[in-house]
């Protein structure tokens, strides 16, 4: 079976009823899909497959062959972010973050539909997905925020250094 | 104090948003195996054998494990803090709740680990279980533990007691007698991240352990203890939590998947699924709170009488902890200074409870603020006036003798007032938490500074 | 693994479908996996055979004079504009993503139990007179809806098409869920046929989506709106579930009768 994740091509030897999830975190290592509760119910294992997201862990593995998957891995990196990423960290809107990438895939598919940002029209695109340790309120303003172009990736990745008036940052840098 | 107000990334923020956090069920070990535990399918009954050998010698079996297995098979939670043991780590001749691990098999992947788990016979003696905590007292109620129905630990007493001032002389004065009944029900935590542990046997004989604990130095002396090795052959590895919240300070899946480990001497893993989250893991205790009040008919609580009832589930875990917890603040944020306080941490048949954010405080705090609400009402008096005038303030003594320095109830009122929109009575916006004084200080309250009035405060 | 592993079949064309298919013995329909994937993570379903309808070519929608035609791998969200009730039940339907990947076939072959009614789209059709056309042992066979459900027929039988001719107006009356994350304890649907007929059919009210002949009849005499509310709990089964207790149900539904067929009076 092939699939092309992030834009690298892969052959898969799961068996065709492994879910799309098993695949990716324990065939090809990409763990940013999470196994929530492998029922579809969280929403933590949503990945993009031909540019439309979809719950890994209920994608039987047989029904994407040839297909084009998308996991946060491949919408930006550390010295890239996507404005979806950017928007997120800015506005905190991840605390554990374990729910963070599929939240990050549906306001991606989101704002590519054209999701103008509306509070309302958010709640829809994510109903879908949980959230225990936020509250939801810092992610519905980051998925608003990105989808009005707010948040600059540049700016958001320089934020280690301390602007002009603001005080000496203490904790610099992320734990091993 | 520079980071007050400063507005600081998280330092784990760019990883979240990059999917490069790794989590336990992240961590990639070369020769993992797979790990499913038999539950107990009964709230409580007696196992009268459990035969293994049919799982053992499954083809992709690599270890199974039951009682027979743990060094020291119960340990307690809070033994180091004088609360003895009582729950197995692997069930031995019973279990007391739904969902109670029996045994547990390390396989070469999921499917098998569970195929093996019906290979696992086990022979049980069905018994009544107890659900209703308020019923554990009655002489012919289903017995949970042997020494009784509570935890008979509080020093030389089977309940938290708190006594101060003379509770009797404040109800006789009272005008009226406020009562009411309180019963917050339990709560899942429902972390995103199921319960999750990696244990991979090194060569040098150390288990190096990946676990989602909230509590890593406490984690580890449950492990060693367990497994009665030193600490210095544990690595624990973890701090990077896919939500708690509380829920994941039991060191709920660390130890069995070392006991696998160590057995089969190969990289275990143990990923609950979210069905053994609702049904196994621990959750906020449901309480039964009853709370009767002496009370003047201007608004001042003389006096409170507590019946607390903790259901802890089928075991201890940290209930005592909580109910104390609990008992420090059955005032609330006011003084109050005759009480009666008892608290039982009482067994049920149901899943060990354990501490949810707020850890015994929340329920407490649930069932005052709704009774200062009922005795607004039963007076007719506003409540926020009712909670102002007996809020506490500099001088105030606490039931637990704490003389208090800095309260802040009343400024935060009349903050929340102003932000709600609440418009105070020119006296109440004038309150502050000066030492009470004049009308403030009603002959009740002269003398509640400092004092036990000779009677006992435990 | 010593589970032997199930054989896949991948048709390619509606045909291919039924062929492999066959008398539907051993089979387990892959379609959206929106029900079934879960089963087979957790070892619940362990099938010899598992049919993947994803490139069977049954997932198109025609409209042709008067006539609805849906595909039985037509996703849920496409149906999000089909003629009411079926698109406002559509739209209560789980999530965005979810119903995007969930099937109409799938969604009228869910089992009923499990804790909650989860074949939502059954009552509209119901309610719309549609016809279902499957396959299975003794071949091809097309009946209406109700009578697929009634007699059990998701068990053995591969939907293929479903069909049914437009309402002159729809309305759905439901007792709303709290978040996507709820199924929709119980709903009614209310359609006029071109011909003026009204047909009545709820989710919720029984272990799978039911017709309301008594409400239709008690209607029929008189157009009275509450009488039929009333009359509809002699076709339900109530029971308890996870999301509602029976006596719930039985006090909701008349009212939620009551409603649909006040909208349906309502629109033109």
């Amino acid at each position: 079976m092939n699939l092309t994740v992030n834009g690298v091509e892969a052959e898969l030897v799961s068996p065709p009823l492994a879910t799309l999830l098993h695949a990716l975190r324990e065939e090809l290592g990409v763990t940013s899909p999470k196994a929530g509760c492998q029922q579809g119910g969280c929403g933590a294992c949503t990945v993009l497959v031909d540019g439309q997201p979809r719950r890994a862990c209920l994608v039987p593995l047989g029904a994407v062959d040839g297909a084009e998957v998308v996991t946060v891995e491949g919408l930006g990196s550390l010295d890239g972010l996507s404005p979806v990423q950017a928007a997120f960290h800015e506005r905190y809107a991840a605390q554990c973050g374990f729910c963070t990438s599929g939240m990050m895939i549906a306001a991606h598919a989101y704002i590519e539909r054209g999701g103008t940002g509306e509070r309302a029209s958010i709640l829809e695109a994510l109903g879908g997905h949980v959230c225990r340790c936020t509250g939801y309120t810092k992610i519905v303003e980051a998925v608003g925020a990105a989808a009005r172009g707010e948040v600059a990736p540049a700016d958001v990745q320089a934020d280690f250094d301390p602007q002009p008036g603001e005080p000496e940052i203490l904790v610099k840098g992320a734990p091993a | 104090m520079k980071a007050v107000g400063a507005r600081l990334p998280r330092y784990d923020g760019l990883a979240h948003v990059t999917g490069r956090t790794t989590y336990v069920d992240d961590v990639r070990a070369p020769g993992l195996l797979w790990t499913k535990a038999l539950r107990s399918p009964h709230h409580s009954a007696r196992i009268l054998s459990i035969d293994t050998s049919r799982a053992e010698q499954h083809p992709g079996v690599r270890a199974v494990v039951t009682h027979a297995d743990v060094p020291q098979n119960v340990y307690g939670h809070l033994e180091a803090l004088g609360v003895p043991a009582d729950e197995p780590l692997l069930a031995d001749g019973e279990v007391r709740y739904r969902g109670q691990p029996i045994a547990a098999v390390a396989a070469e992947d999921e499917a098998t680990a569970r195929e093996a788990l019906e290979l696992i016979a086990v022979d049980y003696e069905e018994r009544e279980p107890l659900f209703d905590i308020r019923l554990a007292f009655d002489p012919g109620a289903p017995k949970v533990h042997e020494w009784g129905p509570v935890f008979p630990h509080f020093g030389p007493h089977r309940q938290r007691r708190v006594r101060k001032g003379d509770v009797e002389g404040a109800f006789d004065r009272a005008h009226v007698v406020v009562e009411g009944v309180y019963r917050p029900g339990a709560i899942e935590h429902v972390p995103i991240e199921p319960q999750t542990a990696l244990v991979v046997p090194e060569a040098d004989g150390r288990l190096t352990i990946y676990s989602c604990t909230q509590a890593m130095y406490f984690s580890m002396g449950v492990v060693a203890q367990h497994l009665q090795l030193p600490l210095n052959r544990l690595k624990f590895v973890g701090g990077t939590v896919g939500g708690g919240f509380g829920g994941k300070v039991d060191t709920a899946s660390e130890t069995i998947s070392a006991l696998l480990a160590l057995k089969a001497q190969r990289p275990v893993k143990w990923r609950w699924t979210r069905e053994e989250e609702f049904l196994a893991s621990s959750t906020r205790a449901p309480w039964h709170i009853e709370l009767a009040d002496a009370v003047t008919e201007d608004g001042w609580i003389l006096g409170r009488r507590t019946l607390t009832l903790h259901d802890a589930g089928a075991y201890t875990r940290f209930s005592s902890y909580g109910l104390t917890k609990h008992a420090f603040h059955h005032a609330g944020a006011y003084t109050i200074p005759n009480v009666h306080f008892d608290g039982f941490v009482v067994y049920s048949n149901r899943v060990p409870t354990t501490a949810m954010r707020g850890f015994g405080v929340t329920s407490v705090s649930y069932a005052v603020e709704l009774h200062m609400s009922r005795i607004a009402e039963v007076l007719g008096m506003d409540p926020w006036e009712l909670r102002l005038k007996n809020a506490n303030r500099i001088g105030d003594v606490t039931p637990n003798l704490v003389r208090l320095k800095d309260p802040s109830t009343v400024p935060v009122m009349q903050a929340a007032a102003e932000r709600v929109g609440v418009e105070l009575r020119p006296e109440y916006r004038a309150m502050s938490s000066e030492p009470r004084s004049g009308d403030l200080l009603p002959e009740h309250l002269v003398g509640n500074a400092g004092q036990t009035n000779g009677t006992e405060a435990r | 693994m010593t589970a032997a592993r199930p054989e896949v079949l991948l048709p390619s064309s509606p045909e291919d479908a039924v062929r492999a298919f066959g008398d539907g013995t051993g089979v387990t329909v892959v379609a959206g996996g929106t029900i079934v994937m879960p089963d087979l993570t957790y070892g619940r379903l362990q099938p010899a055979r598992a049919l993947l309808l994803t490139r069977s070519g049954l997932d198109t929608i025609t409209r042709e004079g008067g006539t609805v035609r849906l595909g039985a791998t037509v996703p849920v969200a496409a149906l999000e504009d089909a003629p009411e009730p079926l698109a406002a039940t559509a739209r209560h339907v789980a999530d965005v993503e979810i119903r995007a990947q969930g099937t109409v076939g799938g969604n009228l072959c869910a089992a009923p139990g499990a804790g909650a009614p989860r074949g939502d789209l059954q009552a509209p059709l119901i309610a719309l007179g549609a016809h279902v056309r499957s396959t299975g042992a003794g071949g091809e066979r097309t009946e209406l809806v109700e009578e697929f459900l009634h007699n059990g027929s998701s068990e053995g039988r591969l939907v293929l098409e479903i069909e049914f001719d437009e309402p002159q107006a729809g309305a759905r009356a439901a007792l709303d869920r709290p978040h996507t994350h709820d199924y929709t304890a119980l709903s009614v649907a209310a359609c006029r046929g071109v011909d003026g007929t009204v047909r009545l059919a709820a989710s919720g009210a029984a272990p799978h989506g039911i017709r309301l002949p008594s409400a239709e009849r008690a209607y029929a005499q008189g157009g009275d709106a509450e009488r039929a509310g009333r009359e509809a709990i002699a076709d339900a089964t109530f029971a308890d579930d996870a999301l509602a207790s029976a006596w719930y149900r039985e006090q909701m539904l008349p009212v939620l009768v009551r409603r649909a067929l006040t909208d349906l009076q309502e629109t033109a």
